[in-house]
């Protein structure tokens, strides 16, 4: 994947993860190594629709043992989780 | 069925004035069509508004007994004709309310566990100047007091009526609005509104002369039976004698048909006992996902019923939303009780004031999907493997299809709460409304904070009965349903509220306390059967009563849409307005920011799930439930009852019947 895919999906994830669950944050800046459950900004039933959303729009297949804080803990982890995963 | 209040005064000089009476009166003018009627006494004013369904001619209220004392009641003995008979005449009517009445002045409360029904009264001794007031064990019909700051005390079906009075004024109770989204409903004796109690399901309250000198429960849930398991016939015999007795009425009775196990059973066990034509009615949706009406035809032909159905469409939900809020008096989570608002309409232009239901089988039988749920995370505990292969066949709470329920679905459920919590079959939907409080306020927040020991979880888990820590997981669940859901919701905004708004009275079979006693009874495995097989005993007697699709079809939670109705081109302006910033600082419990971003995922259409449907419908009903209690001018609009009273009991007087 170059350059230009992984920006546009670290932008695609960002803006689904910023519509989704920000607007109940509204004073949190989120940065890219941030983890969701240290800021609080996602619950656990946060993290089902969070799954589900990397689920459908690209296609991936998730494994129980994938949800990992290491995969979907932060817009870091989560742009290299789906970029490994993802259906070339 | 009917609307009571009344008002005593510490000081028994005082007198109750008649316009306070004839506002309370106006208040409740919905749950009692056909007339209404006043007494007043040294120090005490009471009023009763009547939906006539037994003796007709006779039967008003406020009814004065043979040693002096005074009953307003809401509700049906249903049992009253086996009670009369044990009694000594002569009687001045044919109505249960004088039977009760009548075995209360001989008996007092002790009477209590011999009533058969739903009900809920108060009565005026006034030469101890002692008020009761009572409700039924399951909490079906609602009863409100508010303490009075001279010492006395005001009372009503609706707290719309205490508000009415003048006695008390509408203010948000921040503790009871929090309950709201933690489990549903305000407990009692918890409401949304500040200095408004609710008396409790099963319970009572003694004020006398100045003060109340009881409060506590005649009669409550327990799971602990004498250990012999009920034959497999009794349940057959007792259902059919609870719908016979609740047939009983001087009008004709219909039934509410909602295509599943529990409303079948009773419309066939009706037809059954009827001695005339049935009339069903059901609602159908427009939308696929919440239709039923395939099953609900089927049953209506099997039985011969004259049917009839209310559709709900695009619309229909919107335009009833506000009318449903003022009704119910609370916030609400789901938009559920809207069609069955308009369905109690529909029923009332068709004739009928009285409906069976299927209510409480699922709470007694172990129907709900928490049922299944909670015995699966139990399973977890020892067999993992089993217990997530075995969760792919449940319907879960979020609403998405299934083939989008994957590994993440399966680990909320799976670590939501430990067995040793007592509200542990709870926690999942508990985590589910907690988005609800995501939309606070910090202030609100803080507030909630600071109210000591208010916390709604810890209240709840303070006042579980001793017995609890030895009931089953599964017992322990229905309990939590019965005394979180069943009575503070199900019952109230989704039952007695929206029916009554149109003078139709909800009668509810397996809410005869006979019939819980059965279920109690009952080994775990002959309600949920090996396999989750859920409600086993029912199905085995729906067998033999109702087509076979009707009876094997799985449970579907009855559910209406929840964002949908409120955005779009026919969405009603009001939606928008009582949501903008402004409006919301008035009220001042919800964020104007967060709320903003949830309304623009609900106008793209984004907001489709389960949570989200909750947070809107929780902050929209709290809105409109502010401005139509709370808001400015909202005290000066109560009515005063215009029309003379078909009864006026004054002291010392006689009845005086127009």
């Amino acid at each position: 994947m170059g350059e230009t895919e992984v920006g546009t999906l670290r932008a695609e994830l960002r803006a689904y993860i910023e519509e989704a669950f920000l607007y109940l944050h509204p004073d949190v800046e989120l940065h890219d190594a941030d983890e969701f459950l240290e800021l609080g900004v996602i619950d656990s039933l946060g993290f089902v629709e969070l799954v589900e959303e990397v689920q459908t729009r690209y296609g991936i297949a998730v494994d129980a043992l994938e949800i990992t804080e290491e995969n979907f803990g932060s817009l870091d982890a989560l742009v290299a989780f789906v970029e490994r995963r993802r259906p070339s | 069925m009917c609307g009571i209040a009344g008002i005593v005064r510490a000081d028994a000089a005082a007198l109750v004035a008649e316009p306070q009476l004839r506002r309370m009166a106006a208040a409740l003018r919905h749950r009692g069509p056909d007339g209404w009627g006043m007494a007043r006494a040294a120090g005490a004013g009471l009023v009763s508004t009547r939906l006539a369904i037994f003796d007709l001619p006779g039967g008003w209220q406020p009814m004065r007994g043979e040693r002096g004392t005074l009953l307003v009641y809401n509700g049906e003995v249903y049992n009253h004709l086996e009670l009369r008979g044990r009694l000594v005449g002569p009687f001045a009517t044919t109505s249960d309310t004088e039977v009760v009445h009548r075995l209360l002045e001989h008996d007092g409360l002790a009477a209590l566990d011999r009533l058969n029904g739903q009900f809920a009264f108060a009565w005026w001794e006034p030469a101890q100047r002692r008020l009761t007031l009572v409700r039924d064990r399951f909490g079906v019909r609602p009863l409100h007091w508010a303490a009075l700051p001279d010492g006395g005390i005001a009372f009503a079906s609706e707290a719309k009526a205490l508000f009415a009075s003048g006695e008390a004024a509408a203010a948000p109770d921040l503790a009871g609005i929090d309950e709201v989204f933690t489990t549903w409903g305000a407990r009692a004796p918890r409401t949304a509104f500040a200095g408004v109690a609710q008396l409790p399901p099963g319970g009572l309250l003694v004020w006398e002369d100045g003060e109340v000198v009881a409060r506590r429960t005649w009669w409550a849930p327990d799971y602990e039976t004498d250990g012999a398991a009920p034959a497999a016939e009794e349940l057959s015999e007792l259902l059919a004698d609870a719908v016979r007795l609740r047939l009983r009425a001087d009008v004709p009775v219909g039934t509410y048909l909602s295509g599943g196990l529990d409303s079948s059973l009773i419309t066939a066990l009706a037809q059954q006992a009827s001695d005339h034509e049935l009339r069903t009615f059901s609602v159908a949706f427009h939308d696929a996902r919440y239709d039923e009406r395939a099953f609900q035809q089927q049953v209506a032909a099997a039985l011969g019923t004259r049917h009839h159905v209310v559709e709900i469409g695009p619309h229909e939900i919107a335009d009833g939303f506000r009318a449903v809020v003022a009704h119910a008096e609370t916030p609400l989570i789901r938009t559920a009780p809207v069609p069955l608002y308009l369905l109690a309409q529909a029923t009332r232009a068709h004739g009928i004031t009285v409906v069976a239901t299927g209510e409480g089988a699922d709470e007694l039988f172990w129907g709900y999907d928490l049922f299944k749920e909670t015995a699966l995370r139990e399973l977890h505990t020892r067999e993992p493997a089993r217990a997530e292969a075995l969760l792919d066949e449940l319907y879960p709470y979020l609403d998405v299809p299934a083939e989008r329920r994957g590994p993440a679905w399966k680990r909320f459920f799976f670590e939501a709460g430990a067995p040793v919590d007592p509200l542990f079959s709870h926690q999942p939907r508990i985590a589910a409304t907690g988005i609800v409080r995501a939309f606070y306020r910090p202030e609100l927040a803080q507030a909630l904070d600071g109210i000591n020991g208010e916390d709604p979880l810890a209240r709840l888990r303070a006042e579980l009965p001793l017995a609890f820590a030895r009931w089953s997981p599964l017992e322990r669940a229905a309990y939590l349903e019965l005394t979180t859901l069943l009575a503070p919701n199900l019952l109230s905004s989704q039952g007695d509220r929206v029916a009554m708004a149109h003078g139709v009275e909800g009668r509810f079979p397996f809410l005869d306390h006979r019939v819980f006693a059965h279920a109690a009874a009952l080994p775990p495995e002959r309600k949920l059967a090996p396999g989750l097989r859920e409600k086993a005993e029912l199905r085995a007697l729906a067998e033999r009563l109702l087509p076979r699709a009707v009876v094997e079809r799985p449970k579907q939670p009855y559910r209406a849409p929840a964002v949908t109705p409120f955005f779009g081109a026919h969405a009603p302006a009001w939606v928008e307005e009582r949501l903008e910033a402004r409006a919301l600082d008035e009220v001042g419990l919800f964020e104007p920011a967060r709320v903003e971003g949830l309304l623009r995922r609900c106008r793209t259409g984004k907001a489709s799930g389960f949570r989200e449907g909750m947070a809107l419908v929780g902050i929209l009903s709290t809105q409109v439930w502010h401005e139509c209690f709370c808001g400015t001018g909202a005290a000066d609009r109560w009515p005063v009852e215009r029309a003379e009273p078909r009864v006026r009991l004054e002291a010392a007087e006689g009845i005086t019947s127009q």
